[in-house]
């Protein structure tokens, strides 16, 4: 038995103790069934299974402590407002804020930080790790670390845009057909139904196949196979508006279209439709990386996670995670976003009640 | 030790907590209430005073995202607080029953009346299933519920809302408890049905000998059903007297102010002469769909005029108002302004038609967007229709502010939110008031206030009225509200008009059949009253009819 | 009961509906082709004899219109003509490789389904606990990645390090349905993630939006049992939510498929499809279409039925 054995079971039992003796139950509930899980697992997988569960631990502590760093750092410089909300987050949802943060700061300065061009060949394909590249080649010899920055700007600038688009036709259908209502409303819901009965993906498909992929096209097609899914939720938003006596009075006072939605509707409307731009955006970037994973999203050479992983998709065959990299990367900003969502969704929820 | 065996619940400095924004905040602050067997206390307070959580909590029940912190309660000898969970869910359904507020929502809508009334005396063993069967309808026959036999064997939504209060009110009794909160058992439903309730429940309660804690912020109806008053604000008591004692003499201020019968009673001022209507609604009919909710409607309100439109819901008195302004076109009829005839629907009428007729809504939480301040609310109709801006809008706003008796500098830049709730209903009379109109629309403006504010919504109008010679059409169902301020009154009922006239020949008899059910069906401050207007209808007791 | 018959009727009139503006979609979306059919089919290089054979061969020198009864007269019967690219009959390429595509859903809603309903309900009866807020984060990034990195990671650590599984779904002829099982535990195995994280998480909100409702307290109210008040009063209220989850994720499950096929070369549908778009081969991307669009609006249609069908106020009217 080795000392990291030993030292791995004593660290644990040692801590669910501790938790035990100051009452933390939940604490103490996660690190003994961790210690349970562990002797299951230690027995089955060997000593390497737990130095899997250490590191997965110690990443979930960096995590945790970053998120924790940066949610402080947030609330000393945002103002007093937005730092007051800032400072109930969970910290699940201050990862996520950190993790934009990041992939925005990669997007807009991707020249700058990644060391090559996104389509530069500067060794042989497959090339491994080296003090130049620190993620390795891809299959044309390209830096697969400078791709992945670049990627940060194709990718999500492209379904940014995408999703920019799709909320601005659906939020402006959704609040004209709440506003305007009778035969308008009842052609618009019908109309949306209709799109929504097709899965987006197949529809997606069908379009890029007689469209052909190019970035316009792709935008334009996600744009109008989303924009039903925003349309539907404005309209319920701004529908539970309408109803009040304070639109009856402008409508009474002879006011137009349009005051109503810009000044009466859409003030009262924003934090759901806040929240649904997050998750729209979460949809639409799924839907891109699917697309560009099966070959049909942006075109090479431009650097392009779901493009990413299917052209490095052999080397999972010789068991490198290289081609999980990308994957990952689009995981990690849908979590964060995600994360950050579903903090709203809950702040605005628990404020209603 | 006789006495201690008479009380029945004993709650000591009770202390309950709700969490909100990640911590747990108190909203009840140490209350004690002392209930004897048989009694029936009643709960008054506002909304937040936090009666249903006292009501909850006497059955050791907290709802989820409360929790009681502190103090005592304990029923028939056994503390619910210290108690397992599993002793004081034996209690709840036998010994502690519930009746809630909305019967429509609260009964299951997956089962049958019965088999949700047997339930709890099954579970207890108590009665077989069909004895109990039996007994639920014997229950609703004394609850007076039209053919007993059947109707527990419909489902919830079969049945209307005061016949499901009072099916919940007779499952309450399943097991003859010893203590029923009643939690505001009436609230949703209309007078002339609420009396049948109250009747029914005060009745039943009588002849079992049941104790009971009854929740309402009506204090009509509060002094009807309980032999004690205990008043409630914001999670703390105000005082505690027997009915007679606490209607007659109260000690606190907040009771005092609560109790204040309409001081406000103004002179009924006759129609001018020589003058035509300002706003005249001719045989209207109006329908939503297929559905007619309006027939042959006629009336007319004249210059510096209050006319009342009174009837229960659904008798048309709001689609009225939205036939005058224009939301929903007549299907017939006509509607006259100083003689001229307005276009049906609001979208077709000019500016100024617009302007000459606005409206004040019942509820100013929702007829005041929370995300406007208060110098663009009522800055809006200024600019929208005198075209004023800039510094000339200021000093107007300024001018209306003063005017509805709020001062500028404090409330210009706030929002609705931060407002109360009589300062919010204010802020809406403002509103109107910046179109410069000649006629106003006053839906139920005052029955969401307190007796106090709503009196000074009142004052406000009147003077307003006097100043400005303004007419308004006071839309109600409260009619302490019409003997204040009305000049003629019009009665509503199903879509037509029952009777109209001035309001003292409204006010005494003889009356429309429908007026006088109308009229003594609004409860009264008056601890006898239920028992008068049941002697007077010929009912005196509905334990006993059913006994016959 | 006529009243119910009177609704689940009209619904199944919109659902047809429904699917009939979609095959005029499907059609049309085809029509916009700059030039048409065969042109894009053939490519820039294409001789005028070969362009017409083409036409010809596809029925294109008729009118729009009576082409589309003529596609829509045959997908009724499950004739979808002929593929532009290889010449074989559509129905005959599509029919194995969709029944495949099902297995492989059923497959995975067999194991998905009642894990994410169990889970789903300990979950609300246990929310706000430290076990809520581990699966609300887990089931968070479950729903987050996408099928291909799942479908990778798996094939990464259950196959090529471990080998216990097969990473590539091929299929033979004459296998056994054991073999069939164990070909395709991973692809099956993503979808179940993927699937499970969405179900659990609806299940979650509907039956807390149920316990909230006040005839359940009013059922604890009356000192009716835990179990009971689940069993007697909640559960039959929930039918509606829960068949309306399991619909919706199976409709998810089938179109689901497309990657995780792509990326397990699983001999479906999905992959099909995605062949199709890429060889631009029209007919069978037309039919592909159709069928993924009419199994989607079926669900929901079934679900949709479901609802009304266990709704007491709509079986018990008034």
């Amino acid at each position: 038995m080795s000392y990291f054995i030993v030292g791995y079971y004593a660290l644990l039992i040692g801590a669910s103790c501790l938790a035990a003796f100051y009452q933390k139950r939940g604490v103490f509930l996660i690190l003994f069934s961790l210690t349970l899980i562990s002797f299951i697992v230690g027995i089955v997988g060997g000593e390497s299974s737990l130095w899997f569960i250490t590191l997965c631990a110690a990443a979930l502590a960096l995590a945790a402590g970053t998120s924790f760093a940066f949610r402080e750092f947030l609330v000393i410089v945002l103002p007093t407002e937005l730092s007051k909300a800032v400072k109930t987050a969970p910290l699940t949802a201050a990862f996520g804020l950190f993790v934009i943060m990041t992939y925005a700061i990669a997007g807009v300065f991707a020249p700058i930080i990644a060391p090559f061009g996104e389509a530069e060949v500067i060794s042989s394909a497959f090339a491994p790790a080296d003090e130049n590249m620190i993620l390795g080649a891809d299959q044309l010899g390209r830096d697969l670390f400078s791709r992945l920055v670049y990627g940060a700007r194709n990718t999500v600038g492209l379904a940014l845009t995408a999703t920019i688009c799709a909320f601005l036709l659906g939020a402006v259908g959704g609040m004209l057909a709440a506003t305007i209502g009778g035969w308008f409303d009842q052609f618009m819901g019908r109309l949306v139904d209709v799109i929504m009965s097709v899965p987006s993906l197949i529809f997606a498909l069908l379009l890029l196949s007689i469209f052909g992929t190019n970035v316009a096209i792709l935008v334009i097609i996600i744009a109008v196979i989303y924009a039903p899914r925003v349309f539907r939720l404005t309209r319920a938003v701004a529908g539970n508006v309408v109803v009040m006596d304070y639109i009856e009075a402008a409508r009474l006072r002879g006011e137009g279209t349009f005051y109503l939605i810009r000044r009466e509707i859409l003030p009262n409307s924003t934090a759901p439709l806040i929240a649904e731009f997050g998750l729209e955006f979460c949809f639409v970037f799924l839907l891109v990386a699917g697309l560009s994973f099966l070959g049909l999203g942006i075109q090479p050479p431009t650097a392009d996670w779901g493009s990413m992983v299917r052209e490095n998709a052999t080397l999972i065959s010789f068991g490198e995670i290289t081609p999980l990299f990308p994957a990952a990367a689009i995981a990690l900003l849908t979590v964060a976003v995600n994360f950050v969502v579903d903090w709203m969704l809950y702040r605005s929820s628990g404020l209603k009640s | 030790m006789k006495q201690d065996q008479d009380v029945l619940l004993q709650i000591e400095d009770l202390r309950i907590e709700g969490y909100s924004d990640e911590k747990w905040i108190e909203i009840v602050h140490g209350v004690d209430l002392t209930l004897k067997r048989g009694q029936v206390m009643g709960l008054i307070g506002e909304s937040g005073a936090g009666k249903s959580t006292i009501g909850l909590a006497a059955m050791g029940f907290a709802r989820d995202g409360c929790r009681i912190s502190g103090g005592s309660i304990e029923f028939d000898g056994m503390e619910l607080t210290t108690t397992s969970e599993s002793d004081r869910r034996a209690l709840r359904g036998s010994r502690i029953a519930y009746v809630a507020q909305s019967a429509a929502a609260s009964f299951n809508p997956a089962h049958k009346l019965i088999d949700q009334h047997t339930e709890a005396p099954v579970h207890y063993r108590i009665r077989k299933r069909m004895e109990s069967q039996e007994d639920a309808m014997q229950l609703y026959e004394r609850l007076r519920l039209p053919n007993p036999q059947e109707i527990g064997f419909r489902y919830p939504h079969q049945v209307s809302g005061g016949q499901l209060q009072r099916a919940m009110t007779a499952m309450a009794m399943a097991c003859r408890p010893d203590l029923i909160i009643f939690d505001e058992p009436t609230t949703a439903l209309d007078v002339t049905t609420q009396i049948e309730v109250l009747a029914a429940i005060r009745d039943i309660v009588d002849q079992f000998n049941t104790a009971a804690i009854y929740i309402t912020h009506d204090l009509a109806v509060v002094a009807q059903m309980s032999d004690v008053i205990k008043v409630l604000l914001k999670g703390n008591e105000v005082e505690e007297a027997d009915t007679e004692t606490m209607l007659k003499s109260p000690k606190e201020d907040y009771t005092k102010s609560l109790w204040a019968v309409r001081s406000f009673q103004r002179d009924e001022k006759k129609r001018p002469e020589n003058t035509q209507p300002i706003m005249s609604v001719q045989n209207v009919d109006a329908a939503y769909g297929p559905v007619k909710v309006l027939q042959d409607v006629s009336f007319d309100v004249y210059p510096g005029m209050t006319v009342a439109v009174v009837g229960e819901s659904g008798s048309g008195k709001s689609t009225t108002a939205r036939c005058i302004t224009g939301l929903l076109p007549p299907t017939s009829g006509k509607i006259v302004a100083n003689g001229m005839e307005l276009p049906p629907s609001y979208k077709q009428r000019t500016k100024d038609q617009l302007r000459q007729a606005q409206m004040i809504y019942q509820m100013a939480d929702t007829a005041l967007n929370p995300k406007v301040r208060i110098c663009d609310i009522i800055g809006r109709p200024a600019a929208f229709y005198g075209g004023l801006k800039g510094t000339k809008l200021k000093s107007r706003v300024d001018e209306l502010l003063d005017l509805i008796e709020l001062e500028p500098s404090k409330y210009y830049h706030r929002y609705p939110p931060e407002l109360s709730g009589g300062q919010k209903q204010r802020i809406g009379i403002a509103r109107a008031l910046a179109a410069e109109p000649s006629f106003i629309i006053c839906d139920e403006v005052t029955s969401a206030l307190d007796q106090l504010v709503a009196e000074g919504i009142l004052k406000l109008l009147d003077r307003l009225q006097r100043e400005l010679n303004l007419a308004y059409m006071f839309i109600t169902h409260d009619l302490a509200t019409v003997r204040s301020i009305a000049d003629e009154v019009v009665v509503m009922k199903e879509g037509r008009v029952v009777e109209q006239g001035p309001k003292g020949e409204m006010f005494t008899p003889p009356h429309h059949p429908y007026t006088d059910l109308l009229l003594s069906s609004v409860p009264e401050m008056d601890p006898n009253w239920l028992t008068t207007v049941l002697e007077e209808r010929g009912v005196d007791n509905i334990g006993e009819a059913a006994n016959v | 009961m006529s009243g119910v018959l009177s609704i689940v009727l009209k619904r199944l009139g919109l659902g047809l509906l429904t699917l009939l503006i979609i095959s005029i979609l499907i059609f049309g979306a085809v029509e916009m082709l700059p030039g048409d059919m065969a042109e894009a089919v053939l490519g820039q290089g294409a001789t005028a004899e070969n362009l017409a054979a083409l036409r010809a061969q596809m029925g294109l020198d008729q009118p729009a219109p009576i082409r589309y009864l003529d596609w829509l007269s045959g997908a009724v019967v499950g004739d979808f003509g002929i593929s532009a690219v290889s010449g074989a009959s559509v129905a005959e390429t599509i029919g194995p490789r969709f029944r495949n595509t099902l297995f492989l859903a059923a497959y995975a809603a067999v194991i998905a389904v009642p894990v994410a309903i169990i889970l789903g309900v300990v979950v609300a009866l246990l929310r706000d606990t430290l076990f809520d807020r581990v699966a609300n984060v887990a089931t968070l990034t479950s729903i987050s990645s996408p099928e291909f990195f799942l479908g990778y990671i798996l094939i990464l650590y259950l196959s090529v390090k471990t080998g216990m599984f097969p990473a590539i779904a091929k299929l033979n002829d004459g296998m056994t349905f054991f073999e069939l099982l164990d070909r395709t535990f991973l692809p099956a195995l993503t979808m179940v993630l993927v699937v499970v994280a969405h179900m659990m998480r609806m299940t979650r909100a509907s039956i807390i939006n149920l316990l909230a409702s006040p005839y359940i307290e009013m059922a604890r109210l009356k000192g009716t049992p835990a179990w009971k008040v689940i069993v007697k009063h909640a559960l039959p209220n929930a039918w509606a939510p829960i068949i309306n989850v399991i619909a919706l994720n199976l409709a998810y499950l089938i179109t689901g498929v497309v990657l995780v096929e792509v990326v397990f070369v699983y001999p479906g549908i999905g992959q099909l499809l995605v062949d199709a778009v890429t060889k631009r081969d029209f007919p069978v991307v037309q039919a592909c279409c159709l069928i993924f669009a009419a199994t989607f609006i079926l669900l929901n249609l079934a679900a949709d039925v479901g609802a009304i069908l266990t709704n007491p106020r709509l079986r018990h009217p008034k």
